[in-house]
């Protein structure tokens, strides 16, 4: 069963599969922000935190 | 019948390659997933840290948590990979460069300054172009192709003025001309087990900045370079960055928890089931002793 809430930035739709995990990454199909699941169950979506200088590999 | 291997995922966002590593782990029958959370734990210097995973397998967004965390894990005699001394080295350009040299693995040349008119000499001496990165960095950000001594003296004193401290330890390389492409390969224990092209009209590489990932076939020089690099920063599961060069090839970069979702399709190299096969084996030595 798909989770469902609304984009926090353009109120657009989100559904994601039921295997989505707390604090994954995804991005908005509608305006391109990236999000983070900040909450399964409830659903919960935010936007993702800014870059930080050591981010990356 | 073996048990099950307790691998903590440490972590904090959880991107698409966590995913698929997650994913990976949880559909095994050898692995049992421990979910580790930088932002939840704490570490007390008076007692072991403890945790229910038999390995951790350091996954964090963050360089600095990374390093620390693993550093105070392995203090309580819990296996990491990588260890803390890769991540120490990878995390930085400069002990990168200097592990290289001392392993004697090809790099294109590289000068270290502290000031700015001592690295104004050091670029001169070189000859342009010249690329400067930040010591601490990635996702190639903040790094400046510098072409001319007046871009030289910009960059130096906007790095000096606007810059925390450590973008005042001027780490400086030779460009060298990439027509449009290196290669980033994935080394995995004593394996290269993948590599591709990153393509790009712009002079950064990066798939994070837009370069298209193709499949590169391993050729003997490329998996010997390429595990070289690995062992001379102390091995793991490492992505080698590799320039093509007249002279043969060319070490970049080596990154310590490095990102591969871009690269399974290319190459159709399981890169996720490799990880963790890997971390498998060594959490099952560990605990045979």
């Amino acid at each position: 069963m798909a989770l469902n809430a609304q984009c926090p930035v353009c109120d657009a739709e989100i559904s994601l599969p039921d295997d989505t995990v707390k604090d994954e990454l995804f991005e908005c199909e509608e305006c391109g922000s990236e999000l983070v699941v900040a909450s399964v169950n409830p659903f919960e979506i935010e936007e993702a935190p800014e870059i930080e200088e050591d981010w990356g590999e | 019948m073996n048990s099950k291997v307790k691998i903590g995922l440490l972590h904090s966002l959880i991107r698409r390659d966590e995913k698929l590593l997650i994913d990976e782990i949880n559909g095994r029958d050898d692995a049992e997933l421990v979910m580790i959370d930088d932002r939840e734990i704490s570490f007390s210097l008076k007692k072991s840290q403890t945790t229910e995973a038999d390995i951790i397998l350091e996954r964090c967004i963050n360089h600095y948590r990374a390093l620390h965390a693993l550093q105070l894990f392995e203090d309580s005699g819990i296996l990491c990979i990588n260890k803390s001394t890769v991540a120490s080295i990878c995390g930085s350009k400069f002990e990168t460069s200097l592990m290289l040299k001392q392993h004697n693995v090809p790099q294109p040349e590289v000068r270290i300054a502290f000031t700015e008119k001592s690295a104004l000499e050091a670029i001169e001496d070189m000859g342009y172009p010249v690329v400067m990165k930040p010591a601490v960095g990635s996702w190639g950000r903040l790094i400046a192709k510098v072409s001319t001594r007046e871009a030289a003296e910009a960059i130096l004193e906007h790095k000096t003025t606007l810059g925390t401290y450590h973008h005042s330890v001027f780490y400086i390389q030779q460009y060298v001309e990439k027509n449009g492409r290196d290669i980033r390969s994935f080394v995995v224990g004593d394996e290269c087990i993948a590599a591709v092209y990153r393509t790009s009209e712009h002079w950064i590489t990066n798939t994070a900045r837009g370069a298209v990932a193709t499949n590169c076939p391993i050729s003997d020089e490329l998996a010997e370079i390429s595990k070289a690099a690995a062992k001379a920063v102390g091995g793991g599961i490492l992505a080698i960055d590799v320039f093509e060069t007249e002279g043969g090839l060319m070490v970049n970069e080596v990154n310590y928890t490095m990102e591969f979702k871009n690269s399974i399709k290319p190459t159709g190299v399981n890169i996720p089931e490799k990880i963790v096969d890997y971390v498998v084996q060594c959490g099952r030595e560990n605990l045979n002793g």
